[in-house]
Formats: C-alpha cells, sequence, structure tokens
C-alpha cells in the first residue's frame, strides 16, 4: 500500500513541477560515495545533472553506515542510493531528529532472494522450485552446519532475512551470517570455480548476478499477512514462509538542502534510475575494467531525452 | 585459557602455591559439573541477572558526549588545515619530484643502500597505479603523527614528572592499544564529525601509546650523574628536562619515534571505513568487496612499501649518527627538478601508470587455479581442523561427536573414560613430583570434555584467579576476578567466552608452529633470510587482505577466522623466540661448549631457559596480536565480540560498541598480566 500511495505521491509531484531558484550555485553540492560500483554509477549521473544545470559538484567516499551523522552536519549534501534492507537504525535517527530528509524512490527494482550460482541446479534437481530443497538440504550441509544445510545469509549488521525464511518455510537448513559482503562475493566465486553446492541470500542489482550466473529460488509471493499470520502460506505455523518483502531504494539528503539549492533539490528528488540502465553500466565498469567518469558520461551522451527533461523541468 | 594454562605447566616447581591454586579450581570446576543439572544457573550466567550495561554506558558517554563535542569540532576544524597543506603538497608536488626527494634523503640518511631502497619503493607505488591514493594516505600519516608525537611525548614526561600517576598512566597506554578501534568509531564520529579527522584521530590514539612508552623508558634510564650534573649547573626543572634529560634520551625516544610511524600507518587503513579521503584504504576496501584477492594485494602493497621505507630510513635515526655526503643529496634533487622539468610535459600522469594490473590479475587466476584443483584437499584440511580440534574445543567433546563428526554417538561412560583417563594421568604426574602438573591435566581434560564455551562461570572466574594468584600475587587476582565480573554482569559473557576459544586456539596453534619456526630461523640462518621478509609482510599489510585468499579457500566460518587470526599473531612468536635464542650472551655459549655439549644439548639446556622470558614475551604480543585480529575476523562471519562490535557500527550504538570493546580490551588485558607475570618470576629466577 505505502509504495503505491508513493508512487501516486510521485506523480503529482513530477506534474507540478516548476522552474525553482538556481539558489547557491558557486558551493559546491557534496555527494555521497559509498562501496559498491552501483552507487557510483547512480551518484554519477545525479552529478553530472546537476553538472548539466550549472551546479559545482564534489564527490566525497563515505562509509555506508557512517554517513547519516556526515549527512545530518552538511558535511555531505545528499546520498542517492540508500537499501531499506540494509539502512542503518541510524538513519531512522536522524530522520526523526529533521536533520535528514529523505527525497524519494530512485526507481531502481530491487529484488532480494535466496539465490544460487546456476550450476547448483545439477547438484539438486527441481531447484527454482523451493520444495526442492526440503530433499536436498544435506547437499548443502558443511562441516558447521551438519547435519543440517546451510544458508549463508546477509552480515549480522543486515539482518537475518536468509534466517527467517528457512525457519518460516521449515527447511533443515542453518543460516550462517557472512560477515561482509566481500565474503558473499567470495563464497559465490568459490562455489562457482569449484562447482561446489552454495545456497545464498543475494539481490540485484548486483555485478556479480550476471558474473557468476546466480539464479534466484522461487518463493511465493507474499503480501503483509505473510509477515504477521503464521496460517497464511504453505507453512501453517510460521510466518515469513514467503518471498522477501521487496526493498525499497531511495534518495536522501541534508535538511538544508532544498533550502540552499532549490532547483538542484527538484533534480534529485525527481531523479530515478533503471535496473537496465544501471546494470550495464556496472558490467562495463565491474567486468570490463572501465572508469565509472568514462562510463557515466557515454551513457549520459547517448541517453540526453531520458535525463534532459528532468534537468530543464526544474531550471526553465 | 588452554594456552594460558600451558604456560602455568613449568611451574611444577613451586610446589605449594601452584598446586594449592590448581586444586582448588579442578574442585570447583568438579563441584559445578556435578551440580549443574541442579543448579542450572552455575553453568550459564541467567539473563535476569544481567544488569543494562550497554545502555548505561550508552547514556552516559551521550551525555558526555554532548559536553565535549564543541571543543571536538573546534579541534576537527583546526585539523582541516593541516590535512588540507599536507594533501595538496603531496599531490601538487610531480612524482619525480616526490621519488627524487625521497632517494635524496634515502642517500642522507643511510647511503646507497636507503637511497636504492626509496627509490625502488616508491617507483613500485607509481607503477601499482595508486599513487594518488598513496600520496592521500601519507598526508593522513603526516598529520596524524605529530599529533600521537605530542600526546605521548605529553604523556611520557607526565609519568615521568610525577611518579604518583605512573600505574594510571600504564593502564591508560594499555586500554589505548587494546580496545579495537572500530569499539569507538562511532563516537568519534559524533564528536569530530564526518571526514578524515577521525581517522587522523583514531590512528593518532593508536600510536601514541608506544611513544609515551619509550619516553618514560628513555627518561628512566637517563643516568643518575647526568641528571645531577644538571642541577649543580642549577638549571631550573624546564631546563634540566628540555635540555639534559631528554636529549641524552634522545636515542630511546627516536625508537618510540619509529614505533609511532608504524603504528600509526597501520591504523590509517581505519579511515577508509569512514570515508571522506579518497585514500589507499578505501582502495583495499572496495576490492575486498568485489573479492578481487590480486588487486587488493596490490592496494595493500603499497601500505607495506610505505611502512618499510618509513621503518628503514626512520630506524636510522635511532642508531648512530653516521651522515653521507650533501653533494650527493644535491646532484639527486637537481637532477629530479631537470628531469622534471624536461620531461614534464610528456610523461604520463602518475594515476596512468598502472603496470601492475597485469600481475595482480595473474595472481587471482592463480588462486582460481589453486582452488579448483586442490579444492578436494582443502575440504578435507578444513572438515578434520573443525570435527577432531576446533569443535570439541568450542562445545566439548559430549557435543562434538556425533555419527556425522566422528562416525559414534558419545556415551556418558564415555566422559567417564576420558575423566578417568585424565585423571590417571595426573596421577602419574603427581606421583612423579609434579603435583601442580598433575592436577593441570585433569582440568585440561576436564575442558575439552565441556568445551570452552560451556565452562561454567564460577569455574572460570576461580581459575583466572588462580592463575593471576600465582602469576602475580593477591592484586593480580583480585583484578582479574573484578574485570571478569563485569563482563559478566553486562550480558557479554556467552560472547566473550566464543572470542576466547577462538583466541586460544589461534594462540595455542601460534605458539607450537610460531616457536617451531623460530627455533628454525635461530638454528638455520637461511630459513631466518626467507621469514623475515614474510613476517614484515604480514605485520604491515592492511589485515583485510588475508581474508580474501582465506575466503576463497574455506569459505567463510570459524576455521577461516582462526587462519586468518593466525597469519597474523602468529610474527611476534616467531621473532620472539629467534631473538631470544640468538641473544643468548657469549660467555654462556663458550663455557657450554668447553664442556662438550652437543648442538641439541645448548639448545635445550642452555638457550632455551635463558630465551624464556623473551619467549613468554612474544606468547604476550601474539596474545594481543590474535584479539586485535579477531574484529577483522568478524568479518568473516564469527559471532563473538567481534560481531558485536560491528552490530553496534551499524546501529550507530554508542553503549554497545563500547561495552564490547572493552570487554575484548579486558580479556587482553588480563592475558597479558598473567603472561607478563610468569615472566617477571622467570626472569627473577634466572637473575636477570
Amino acid at each position: 500500500m505505502k509504495t503505491i500511495g508513493l508512487g501516486i505521491a510521485l506523480t503529482a509531484l513530477a506534474g507540478a513541477v516548476q522552474a525553482a531558484d538556481m539558489g547557491a550555485a558557486n558551493e559546491p553540492i557534496k555527494l555521497a560515495i559509498n562501496e559498491w560500483t552501483g552507487q557510483h554509477v547512480t551518484t554519477h549521473v545525479a552529478g553530472e545533472m546537476l553538472k548539466a544545470a550549472g551546479y559545482k559538484v564534489e564527490y566525497v567516499t563515505a562509509g555506508m553506515m557512517n554517513q547519516f551523522q556526515a549527512l545530518a552536519d552538511g558535511d555531505i549534501h545528499a546520498t542517492l542510493e540508500i537499501w531499506s534492507s540494509n539502512v542503518s537504525d541510524e538513519y531512522a535517527k536522524k530522520v526523526s531528529e529533521g536533520t535528514v530528509v529523505e527525497i524519494g524512490d530512485l526507481g531502481l527494482n530491487a529484488r532480494e532472494g535466496i539465490a544460487y550460482p546456476a550450476h547448483v541446479a545439477d547438484l539438486c534437481p527441481g531447484l527454482p522450485a523451493w520444495e526442492a530443497l526440503k530433499d536436498c538440504a544435506q547437499v548443502f550441509a558443511t562441516a558447521e552446519t551438519i547435519p543440517m544445510g546451510r544458508l549463508v545469509d546477509y552480515p549480522a549488521d543486515w539482518g537475518t532475512p536468509g534466517a527467517d525464511r528457512m525457519t518460516g518455510f521449515d527447511l533443515p537448513i542453518k543460516a550462517v551470517p557472512a560477515g561482509s559482503e566481500g565474503a558473499l562475493i567470495a563464497e559465490l566465486r568459490a562455489s562457482t570455480e569449484r562447482k561446489s553446492p552454495l545456497l545464498i541470500t543475494f539481490w540485484q542489482p548486483h555485478w556479480a548476478m550476471s558474473a557468476y550466473d546466480v539464479k534466484f529460488v522461487d518463493l511465493p509471493v507474499g503480501n503483509e499477512e505473510c509477515f504477521n499470520d503464521p496460517a497464511w502460506g504453505p507453512n501453517p505455523n510460521a510466518v515469513n514462509d514467503c518471498d522477501f518483502a521487496p526493498s525499497r531504494i531511495f534518495k536522501a539528503s541534508w535538511s538544508g538542502f532544498a533550502e540552499k539549492w532549490p532547483a538542484a533539490y527538484e533534480i534529485l528528488s525527481n531523479y530515478q534510475l533503471s535496473v537496465e540502465a544501471q546494470q550495464p553500466m556496472m558490467g562495463k565498469i565491474d567486468v570490463d575494467g572501465g572508469s565509472v567518469e568514462d562510463v557515466v558520461a557515454a551513457w549520459m551522451a547517448e541517453n540526453e531525452g531520458s535525463w534532459r527533461p528532468v534537468v530543464d523541468a526544474a531550471t526553465k | 585459557m588452554t594456552a594460558v594454562a600451558d604456560v602455568a605447566a613449568p611451574h611444577a616447581t613451586r610446589l605449594t602455591l601452584g598446586a594449592k591454586a590448581a586444586l582448588i579450581t579442578a574442585l570447583v570446576g568438579a563441584l559445578c559439573l556435578a551440580l549443574e543439572p541442579v543448579v542450572p544457573w552455575l553453568g550459564a550466567w541467567p539473563k535476569t541477572w544481567v544488569l543494562p550495561m550497554t545502555d548505561w554506558v550508552g547514556a552516559a558517554l551521550a551525555w558526555l558526549l554532548g559536553w565535549i563535542k564543541p571543543v571536538a569540532r573546534l579541534f576537527s576544524d583546526i585539523m582541516v588545515y593541516p590535512m588540507g597543506w599536507a594533501n595538496t603538497a603531496l599531490n601538487a608536488t610531480p612524482w619525480p619530484m616526490v621519488i627524487g626527494l625521497v632517494t635524496a634523503l634515502g642517500w642522507y640518511l643511510g647511503g646507497l643502500s636507503m637511497a636504492a631502497l626509496g627509490f625502488f619503493g616508491l617507483g613500485l607505488v607509481l607503477a601499482s597505479g595508486y599513487w594518488h591514493e598513496g600520496m592521500n594516505t601519507l598526508a593522513l600519516v603526516a598529520v596524524s603523527v605529530p599529533v600521537a608525537l605530542v600526546v605521548g611525548g605529553g604523556i611520557g614526561i607526565l609519568a615521568n614528572e610525577v611518579p604518583r600517576v605512573k600505574g594510571a598512566v600504564q593502564a591508560v597506554l594499555d586500554i589505548m592499544q587494546t580496545v579495537p578501534t572500530f569499539a569507538y568509531l562511532t563516537p568519534l564520529l559524533l564528536l569530530f564529525g564526518f571526514g578524515p579527522v577521525v581517522g587522523l584521530i583514531a590512528s593518532a590514539i593508536y600510536a601514541a601509546p608506544p611513544m609515551a612508552r619509550n619516553v618514560m623508558l628513555g627518561l628512566e634510564r637517563v643516568e643518575a650523574e647526568i641528571k645531577e650534573a644538571a642541577i649543580m649547573s642549577g638549571g631550573s626543572r624546564l631546563q634540566q628536562l628540555f635540555q639534559v634529560e631528554i636529549p641524552s634520551a634522545s636515542r630511546q625516544i627516536m625508537v618510540g619515534f619509529n614505533q609511532c610511524l608504524m603504528a600509526a600507518l597501520s591504523m590509517v587503513i581505519i579511515a577508509a571505513v569512514i570515508g571522506g579521503f579518497n585514500d589507499i584504504g578505501w582502495e583495499v576496501l572496495l576490492t575486498m568487496r568485489k573479492a578481487q584477492f590480486g588487486p587488493s594485494l596490490l592496494a595493500g602493497m603499497v601500505i607495506v612499501i610505505f611502512a618499510v621505507v618509513i621503518d628503514r630510513m626512520s630506524a636510522v635515526l635511532a642508531t648512530e649518527r653516521k651522515r653521507y655526503d650533501l653533494r650527493v643529496v644535491w646532484a639527486v634533487l637537481a637532477f629530479a627538478v631537470v628531469f622534471t622539468v624536461l620531461f614534464w610535459s610528456s610523461l604520463p600522469g602518475a594515476s596512468e601508470v598502472a603496470m601492475l594490473d597485469g600481475v595482480a590479475n595473474s595472481l587471482d587466476r592463480g588462486l582460481t587455479r589453486f582452488t579448483q584443483s586442490n579444492g578436494m584437499a582443502l575440504e578435507a584440511l578444513k572438515n578434520n581442523t573443525l570435527y577432531y580440534v576446533l569443535l570439541p574445543l568450542r562445545i566439548g567433546l559430549d557435543q562434538a561427536v556425533l555419527p556425522f563428526t566422528w562416525g559414534f554417538m558419545w556415551t556418558p561412560a564415555m566422559s567417564a573414560l576420558v575423566f578417568g583417563l585424565g585423571g590417571a594421568l595426573g596421577l602419574l604426574l603427581a606421583w612423579r613430583g609434579n603435583v601442580t602438573g598433575g592436577f593441570v591435566v585433569l582440568i585440561a581434560f576436564g575442558m575439552i570434555e565441556t568445551g570452552v564455551t560451556n565452562l561454567p562461570w564460577p569455574f572460570v572466574l576461580t581459575g583466572a584467579a588462580a592463575l593471576g594468584y600465582v602469576a602475580g600475587g593477591r592484586r593480580l587476582a583480585i583484578l582479574v576476578v573484578v574485570l571478569l565480573c563485569t563482563i559478566l554482569l553486562s550480558g557479554l559473557w556467552d560472547r566473550a567466552l566464543l572470542s576466547l576459544y577462538l583466541c586460544g586456539a589461534s594462540v595455542f596453534a601460534c605458539a607450537v608452529v610460531g616457536g617451531a619456526i623460530g627455533v628454525a630461523s635461530a638454528i638455520w640462518a637461511p630459513v631466518w633470510r626467507i621469514v623475515r621478509p614474510i613476517c614484515d609482510m604480514l605485520q604491515t599489510i592492511p589485515l583485510f587482505v588475508f581474508l580474501i585468499p582465506v575466503l576463497m579457500l574455506f569459505q567463510i566460518g570459524e576455521f577461516s577466522a582462526f587462519l586468518a587470526i593466525c597469519a597474523y599473531a602468529i610474527v611476534p612468536m616467531i621473532r620472539y623466540t629467534r631473538h631470544g635464542l640468538v641473544d643468548t650472551p657469549e660467555e654462556m655459549m663458550e663455557a657450554a661448549i668447553s664442556s662438550g655439549a652437543t648442538d641439541w644439548q645448548i639448545l635445550r639446556d642452555v638457550r632455551a631457559p635463558y630465551a624464556a622470558p623473551t619467549i613468554l614475551l612474544g606468547l604476550n604480543q601474539t596474545i594481543l596480536y590474535a584479539f586485535s585480529m579477531l574484529v577483522i575476523a568478524a568479518l568473516i562471519g564469527t559471532t563473538g565480540l567481534g560481531q558485536s562490535i560491528y552490530l553496534a557500527l551499524g546501529q550507530a550504538d554508542v553503549g554497545l560498541g563500547i561495552s564490547a570493546g572493552a570487554a575484548m580490551a579486558i580479556l587482553a588485558l588480563i592475558a597479558d598480566r598473567l603472561v607478563q607475570g610468569f615472566a617477571e618470576e622467570r626472569r627473577k629466577a634466572l637473575g636477570l
């Protein structure tokens, strides 16, 4: 419900867009650069749009978990790719303080789920149907989890969605937290290279999805009831027996942003980037070794029709 | 626990005290085991007895931070300027000039070999393509080291001038070095705001203690005659200090300077976790996130190169002054200037020189091939270690032995058999006159049967107190118990035991393997020639870099964490063992040789006893290193205190972060004090 309401609000906003004041155009706008490539692409596209509108932009590296203090203090002015699945509690604190404001969805259709590299389908026939996991849990067993199978879950500080699913579906599989994104990737890489079994909690868009040919397990599509009512879903005794709640990817800014750079605020609020646009750029950077600046510049030149209207609406 | 217990074994000579302590410990353990089914709170500390200490810590800190915040913000506003200057100076200077300067400095300090080190070192940095990131890192070090020097020097002088505070200062220095940096990142961030200043402060906090300790040591060792001469010539106290005592302690202080630089460099990576600065640590983190071993090793090597160059050059400062011809310095500089002027327009930009990318990629491919061809063997190695060593140690034989792992089910009869065996062995030892050893064996068997994480808390407290009493008397015993009780009350006990188990297993492995390598290095010089550069690299490379190959080979989990900790913590054990064995005084060696002892006899009966205090110090360092690696190892999915620290970092939970960090520091401190107590006793026994 919430997402639909927000979508309508956004369209309404887009309709009412008017040319806004440039504000302090000679002071640089600082955009946060977090630790992953997709975010670099998102941020650089937005930054180039701001530059096209006549702003100065500075890219500042910032840890994803620690950036909100900086955002609240105005040391960084906007961060453009926050995942609801692993946003830190501090974000909620800062929003309720009023020092950080959310400025709309990015429009990136994220998907999270229980995943496996393609070769695992040979080891556990019946995949991608989730029921197959009941019988091949043993295939995924390792020394730490024996006699149960093993699911490599998100690092503990991102929450435990994988573990919740395993309990929800009552599968004989134990979730083991990975500790870091690097650890998740190393697991995927080692499994692909060795053709060994692996079950992992993963998400897209991510460059590793195509690099390691990662597939999602089909889980029943859930709704609110699935998370509150045990009776819902294949397992009558537990909640969480459905697919992941779709994670929202959104943008946030420093509270003083709208006042200082009104036009830039409009551009960033209306800025959207799709998976179809972002994922190929990620591939060009991570797989083909291009630099973020070059890849983004090429995309901007080819797709002017998709971003120029947003800039023009705010400035003309 | 095991490692400490093993240290106790050689002290069988002190029959009465050691035996009594061991007896009490064994009795408490037996009592707990017997009563556990009836009195469940003996086994696990009840949740209801836990005080909300983490919340209190959080609230108290929030209040305190609010007070200091304006001052801290002012400080970080000021620090932005020197950071900016250092950054601009290093980045704006053309790279041939920087290389020329370092080469010239190398010549001036240490002649041709130093000049070559500087030239080729920085040349490698250039070739890696990380020149700008490297310069940013150097800028951070260039600002944080002076801060650390001033703070450390100030603390050292204060402790020297006001002897009453010495004990407190020692404790503060210990805390600064043992609380993991990650634990106080969040409060630092609140205090100083976002940006490289936080990293700067964090590395200064970590780098100041070695400076302070060396200043204290240096001033302490100034000879009484020199001090008296200063007093007699009528200098004021300040004049005595700055014109006589500090200059005469300068060599020791230079050692502190060197250690301070190295510590700051090893911590700069922490700055990257926060960001705000495009430094080499950020590169390491990015490549680590993609699990690219080659590139991350390459980025890590840049820090190693800086460390080696800075270490060797600043080490020269601490030795006798012999300076080289200044004319060569000018010649090198002139050449650099001419070269820059002539070729600048045709030279590639510093970041475009990425000649080593091919090497990095082929390293990565090599790792892939290795995992592919050795998958089965690696799997077997991991499983066997887990089934037969780590799991029993963690949860005890009675839970670890299952049909899936050992092929049969554990029965109470087998438990009885294990205890019987332990008892018999213990009796045998006691009968041969080693009563303490007998009890220790019995306790060790009991611990393997129950597992470290299932040990009843009264047993742990008694055991630690007993060890403390034997090692350092009543005061140490009380300290140990009080500190452990704070962990119990804060509700972090379970996690602390998990951390203790992982560290204990790693330290034990490091002591055995590292000790053996150390002995081999001491006996055969060629071995040391191979081992030494590896040790250098393991100590200075950012710890994160270890994680990728370990993960690729053994996947996430305890075994990987165990290996990663060992890779780092084994170094001091090797170094100190070798150092202790090589350093045997000539007279003793000659006496042994002239009395016709074989090489083996000399090693066993002369060198080893003489080296024992040094080796114990190495063990002490190994323990501290293991604890500091524990936080990093949490990135590969361990569940102890390290994970709590990351959880706290993610949720900006100041209370939990600081409490978990403090718990870790407490464990490290206790281990440190116990081992130092035993080392002190050995030294006394040797009359040193």
